[in-house]
């Protein structure tokens, strides 16, 4: 099945102000009618708590009300309607988007994805042996350089029986399991993206189900330094960030939002096919981290350090 | 009023209906916060229970849901009674934020050291 990847997120809140102010300052464009956009057409969607059309909340915290996903073509629609209608109800709207439950009880829609092809650079580096990235006179660190969320990179779930959420995914749609952390559960990614995970999960009790994080691909590791130091600076609550991970590779910055969850910045991850076999550790914070930068003050090297050191804190757990 | 007991901020400096993040770490992160309804002031350590180190707010200053009626984790979205910090819902329902002793006194906020 040639489904591509995450293509909107719809969250009901109470706080519609700061969460609009929040996906603007993080990057997204507003593009009418709660829709916030990426580059690439990908969006969150903020509408009112109680707005009477969003599907039903979970019994938790959780304000993610619907997670449509993007399918390369009516072919696999097609296919997605006749597999899930065997044991659910699947609603088909009048736009064709078909809706319905997970076995987790997640509100899931799929339909031909509205992202449009990018033709962008890719964050150009200079590097010893190698020909020259960028042309003579170009300049790498540019502070006004604009910062703005490429696409729609991934979902993380807090999930009761991972098991169960994960068999949905890779027995009814053909997901594929990348690597994955003993009793947390499995990276994955769907037929049409090469993406090391779109969709990861982990293991909680029923009452915290809902949504861990989400993530914006950015250029590269520059603009997410960049995307993720001005929200420092606006007052934003960094949470996890910035470091590497190891399982994607992917940089990230994670940032804790008036949605409820944290929105990530993530750059340069790593691409699989099906010659890949998957990896499997325990998780702790060596296996979720390459290394971890914690924003600081900056000072210059040889200079004196903030008041009270640069003792470094340590970090939650989490992919 | 305890000898540990500091100024953080003046009253006003707490909207009413309102959070204001207090202690501030040597990085500038709020060790605490403070949540103004009238003359009432409650104060906790700013520790989210569902996760250990996990700082409540989302932006500075920002502690609380969008009616101001519940303290509210922008991590995974937990609310909190805002007169005892009881969870209500969310990953750490039944249990409670540490609270810190608060007194007003003179227009001015003196809380106790997170802890
Ligand atoms: S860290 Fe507070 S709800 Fe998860
Ligand atoms: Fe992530």
């Amino acid at each position: 099945m040639r489904i591509i990847g995450p293509d909107e997120l719809v969250f009901g809140v109470d706080n519609l102000d700061a969460s609009t102010a929040f996906l603007t300052d993080y990057g997204l464009t507003s593009a009418g009618d709660g829709r916030f956009e990426a580059l690439d057409k990908t969006a969150i969607t903020l509408r009112a708590k109680d707005d009477a059309d969003l599907p039903p909340p979970l019994p938790t915290a959780s304000l993610l009300r619907l997670t449509i996903w993007g399918v390369e073509d009516q072919a696999t629609l097609d296919a997605i309607e006749a597999e899930l209608g065997t044991d659910r109800p699947v609603i088909k709207d009048d736009s064709g988007m078909l809706r319905c439950k997970d076995d987790a009880g997640f509100e899931i829609a799929f339909r031909i994805s509205h992202r449009v092809k990018l033709d962008l650079p890719a964050e150009l580096i200079n590097s010893p042996g190698a020909a020259p990235g960028r042309a003579m006179n170009a300049i790498g660190a540019n502070q006004d350089a604009e910062a703005k969320p490429r696409t729609l990179s991934h979902i993380v779930y807090f999930v009761p029986d991972m098991d169960l959420m994960a068999n949905f995914y890779i027995d009814r749609l053909g997901f594929v399991v990348t690597d994955k952390f003993t009793n947390t559960g499995p990276f994955l990614r769907p037929q049409a993206n090469n993406d090391h995970h779109v969709l990861f999960m982990i293991q909680t009790p029923a009452y915290m189900q809902g949504i861990e994080h989400l993530a914006f691909h950015m250029q590269g590791p520059t603009e997410l330094m960049l995307a993720g130091s001005r929200m420092v600076q606006k007052g934003y609550e960094s949470f996890w960030g910035p470091g590497r991970h190891k399982f994607g590779s992917n940089w990230f910055w994670y940032f804790s939002s008036p949605l409820g969850t944290h929105v990530e910045y993530d750059a340069d991850m790593d691409m699989h096919d099906g010659a890949w076999i998957e990896r499997e550790v325990p998780m702790d914070k060596e296996a979720a981290q390459l290394f971890l930068f914690e924003n600081v003050e900056k000072w210059a090297p040889g200079g004196p350090p903030p008041a009270g050191g640069t003792k470094a804190g340590t970090a939650p757990e989490g992919p | 009023m305890t000898a540990a007991m500091q100024a953080v901020c003046a009253l006003a400096d707490i909207p009413d209906g309102g959070s204001r993040g207090i202690w501030p770490n040597a990085r500038g992160q709020h060790q605490a916060f403070v949540v103004r309804q009238g003359g009432q002031v409650y104060g906790y350590v700013n520790n989210c229970p569902h996760y250990d180190r996990a700082r409540l707010g989302w932006k500075k200053d920002a502690f609380l849901n969008g009616p101001g009626d519940r303290i509210m984790c922008a991590s995974h979205g937990a609310l909190f009674r805002i007169t005892d910090g009881k969870c209500e819902i969310g990953p750490c329902i039944g249990q409670s934020l540490r609270p810190i002793a608060v007194r007003v006194r003179e227009g001015h906020v003196f809380t106790e050291p997170p802890h």
